[in-house]
């Protein structure tokens, strides 16, 4: 139990705190609006795992989250942070479909292996881009990030609704299905669970292990505290934080991809509502910390599913997620300062105190 | 002469894990030279930033000409006469000697124009007043430190000050201009009859300049005496509690192969400007090379571009026989260099990093840590870490400390520890021991001469002039980036080197003789 002394207890403890005020501010919303909060917390535990089919989904909204904030983490441990997954996930997804449909006649493994790497490399290339523009030309990564988000979405969204539209009368919007041999297995029937689960969990395993245990991933992160250093200590600065970058970007492909063949079956323009950034939260929240980001992706990923079911027996709007997020956000921001406060008052007490009894000494 | 204008009382300044100033009282007397002494952290600045209304103190009182302050602001300081010069002087690179030093209290013409004429008049009249030769029109970024340092004494004149807090002033001058500052404080003193207070940490000025000398440690006032009743020994030994005046080093061996070699070397600064304009050097193994010279005098850049972080322009640097041009700092740390960075913050360690981290980088790849060179040997490099903590003396929590919570001395030990375990047979040393308390330097230095008398070949850059007299078997000086001088050890001394720091003097020795 080693690893237990090695954990920020303060940074914990502020944690739970916020969180607790945050599901307070639900609380005092949902009261405000007219309904039992108690009763609606109680219903979005329920939402989430009552059924084997909610536990299916919301087990895979928390691989989902979990992945997107590792993305997040790699590329801002590396020293760029990468606000243009969800560009890179769309890709990822759309190229990945247009594998399936192409190669649909091949055997099924090989056409998942190839529909897997091309997802990885076109994820990748799009974070390249941006990566490439920052170590050359020092062009701020967040703002191209953003840009090529919504240059991502808007060429899908031509593409599955224009010249990749399903011509079948049977899909009423975005790319034809794909065959069933492709889909993935559902561990749990007729819920979004599959087998999409295994390999996001090998690779969360393999992204903790290469960030924490391998070279590679102390010289990343010595590299994303302190390029200057990085460079002066002999490090490949600028390869590694591109590195960095298109690793984060490779990921979000692979989640674009399973969120295809894992459950949607097609490529629509709606794959993904602004996954990544809930994702990227969470690493936020998390300040980084891959084991943190996994803990975090559950309680988010049981209150993302659980919302679903208060809108629909309770009619409260999911929204009420939104303003959770939202307020736990803003704590945990507002909470660095807090803690410097704090700290600086207590000091300021003590001090105080320890010269009271000195003059009292003195004073006898 | 004897009243008293300034007046500590019991004053305790905590800042967060930092007891800074503890219960610190004594008195500062009309008239008088006062010199503020103690260790880096000692807590000298704190107190005259409590002095200065910068900081609030915990508890404690101040008392300015017999008035308690409370909870007051630099403004009223200065309007009780307190004048302060910081240590990084705060003035406006563009404007010249007159607007810097009227700024804020700008003369007017009918009360709304800028009247540039009258700040002009004022500061003649100053300089004529107090003797502080400067010209008014100069424009301050092409003026030396030494005179901007006059025209931050002359702007707290302006504004009335009568009481002259000096921070470190003579960390940026040559020991020509720190004679010349000396001047200037006791002639105020004499003939204006003002105080001044100087915080420094070099005890020959203590000696020179002041009349009474305040000692502190760890926060502590450790005592006040009249500076003629002490001396260096006295006041080194109250600094840090015990004896460590620095003695003579122990040099063995006699140089051998050439290592470093630069020819005609031309490197350009930050701004696309020529720092360095050819130089030419050696340094054998087993020999150290001194740079003396001013800061900014492309000492800097010489280094970065020996080192590969810096583009060399024109000109050939050869480490161990190998041509270094294009090189990246990984490969010409393969040819068998190391190196202590002259800013260790900014480019010695990562502060978010623990000790361990800060140790094992550019070893990491090697067999003894880590597997096919990925996967790290955690416990391998736990027990390296501890073992050089050991070896250095790093007094902090352990190894898995964030290097950012460390003292300067010590994190300055975790990258002289890292660049010396690397056992190069070149190294490049730039300020080895600034900021650094008097222990650690010692300890430091230690260090440099072993890798000397190990057959190292070592180029050492510092602003401190003693220690580039101590350590070095050559000295080099540079002065704007051109070699202007080159001494054999005990060939010159302090106070003549400062001469060819100051300038070019080929020509006019030439000329001369």
């Amino acid at each position: 139990m080693k690893f237990l002394n090695k954990i920020d207890k303060k940074y914990v403890l502020t944690l739970i705190i916020c969180i607790f005020v945050a599901l307070l501010c639900g609380a005092f919303i949902m009261l405000a609006t007219g309904f039992n909060p108690i009763e609606a917390y109680a219903t979005i535990i329920e939402g989430a795992i009552g059924k084997p089919r909610l536990l299916g989904n919301t087990i895979e909204k928390f691989m989902t989250l979990c992945l997107l904030g590792l993305a997040t983490a790699i590329g801002a441990k590396g020293g760029l942070f990468n606000v243009g997954g969800e560009g890179q996930l769309f890709f990822g997804a759309l190229a990945s479909t247009m594998v399936g449909l192409t190669l649909s006649s091949l055997p099924a493994p090989i056409v998942i292996l190839l529909a897997f790497l091309t997802a990885v490399v076109v994820g990748g290339f799009y974070a390249w881009i941006p990566a490439m523009l920052k170590v050359k030309l020092n062009v701020s990564e967040i703002i191209t990030t953003i840009m090529l988000n919504t240059v991502a979405i808007k060429v899908v969204t031509y593409l599955v609704n224009g010249p990749w539209v399903s011509s079948s009368p049977a899909v009423s919007k975005g790319t034809d299905y794909l065959p069933d041999k492709l889909a993935f297995t559902k561990l749990i029937a007729a819920s979004n669970l599959s087998t999409g689960f295994i390999f996001g969990a090998i690779l969360t395993f393999l992204i903790w292990y290469f960030m924490k245990m391998t070279t590679v991933g102390l010289q990343m992160k010595l590299t994303g505290e302190n390029p200057r250093f990085a460079r002066f200590s002999g490090l490949k600065s600028d390869k590694i934080m591109v590195g960095s970058m298109v690793a984060s970007g490779a990921i979000c492909g692979f989640v674009g991809m399973t969120l295809v063949y894992g459950y949607n079956g097609q490529m629509v323009d709606t794959i993904s509502s602004d996954y990544y950034f809930d994702g990227m939260l969470v690493a936020m929240i998390m300040n980084y910390n891959p084991i943190g980001i996994v803990i975090m992706s559950v309680f988010f990923a049981i209150l993302n599913t659980g919302a679903n079911m208060i809108d629909m027996t309770m009619g409260i709007s999911s929204q009420i997620y939104d303003i959770i997020f939202s307020v736990l956000i803003f704590l945990m921001a507002a909470n660095k300062g807090f803690i410097e406060w704090f700290n600086q008052s207590q000091a300021k007490k003590k001090a105080r105190a320890i010269a009271k009894e000195k003059a009292g000494k003195e004073g006898i | 002469m004897q009243d008293s204008i300034i007046k500590f009382e019991n004053i305790t300044m905590q800042f967060p894990g930092v007891l800074a100033n503890d219960n610190v009282s004594f008195d500062i007397k009309q008239g008088e030279v006062f010199a503020l002494v103690g260790e880096n952290g000692a807590g000298k600045s704190t107190l005259m930033n409590v002095l200065y209304g910068i900081n609030t103190p915990t508890a404690g009182n101040v008392y300015i000409k017999g008035k308690k302050m409370e909870k007051f602001h630099p403004s009223e300081a200065i309007a009780c006469g307190v004048g302060m010069v910081h240590q990084h002087f705060m003035l406006v690179p563009s404007f010249t000697v007159a607007q810097n030093i009227a700024l804020s209290k700008e003369p007017r013409k009918s009360k709304i124009f800028y009247d540039l004429k009258a700040a002009e008049k004022a500061t003649s009249d100053l300089v004529e007043d107090y003797g502080l030769v400067v010209d008014p029109k100069a424009v301050v970024e092409e003026i030396s430190v030494g005179l901007q340092q006059r025209v931050e004494i002359l702007k707290t004149l302006y504004r009335g000050a009568d009481i002259l807090i000096l921070d470190e002033p003579t960390a940026v001058l040559t020991p020509q201009e720190t004679e010349e500052l000396f001047d200037v404080i006791r002639r105020i003193v004499k003939e204006k009859n003002m105080t001044v207070i100087i915080i420094t940490h070099k005890l020959n000025e203590v000696m020179a300049i002041s009349d009474r000398v305040g000692v502190m440690r760890k926060g502590k006032l450790v005592g006040v005496e009249n500076t003629k009743d002490v001396n260096e020994r006295i006041l080194a030994s109250m600094m840090v509690g015990r004896d460590v005046l620095l003695g003579k080093v122990n040099k063995t061996g006699t140089p051998g192969d050439v290592k470093i070699e630069v020819k005609d070397l031309h490197v350009t600064d930050n701004r696309g400007l020529l720092a360095v304009k050819g130089v030419d050097l050696n340094v054998r193994a087993g020999e150290i090379l001194g740079v003396a010279a001013i800061e900014g005098n492309g000492q800097s850049e010489l280094l970065e571009a020996i080192t590969g972080l810096r583009d060399i322009e024109a000109g050939e640097v050869y480490i161990e026989g190998t041509k270094i041009n294009g090189m990246d700092p990984g490969q010409i740390r393969h040819l068998g260099l190391a190196h202590i960075p002259e800013d260790r913050i900014a480019t010695g360690v990562s502060v978010q990093s623990d000790i361990t981290d800060n140790l094992i980088i550019g070893k990491e790849t090697r067999p003894e840590f880590s597997k096919y060179k990925l996967q790290l040997k955690k416990s391998t490099i736990v027990r390296y870490a501890n073992e050089i903590f050991e070896k250095f003396d790093m007094r902090g929590a352990g190894v898995d400390t964030k290097v950012g919570s460390l003292s300067g001395g010590n994190m300055q030990k975790v990258v002289v520890a890292r660049e010396f375990s690397f056992n190069t047979p070149v190294l490049i040393i730039a300020q080895p021991t600034r900021g650094v308390d008097v222990g650690a330097i010692e300890f430091i230095h230690q260090c440099i001469i072993d890798k000397r008398n190990e057959g190292c070949a070592i180029i050492l850059v510092s602003a401190d002039l003693d220690e580039v007299f101590r350590l070095s078997d050559r000295i080099i000086t540079m002065y704007e980036g051109k070699i202007t001088g080159e001494f054999a050890e005990g060939e010159i001394d302090k106070m003549g080197i400062s001469y060819y720091m100051t300038g070019d003097r080929s020509n006019e020795a030439g000329g001369e003789a």
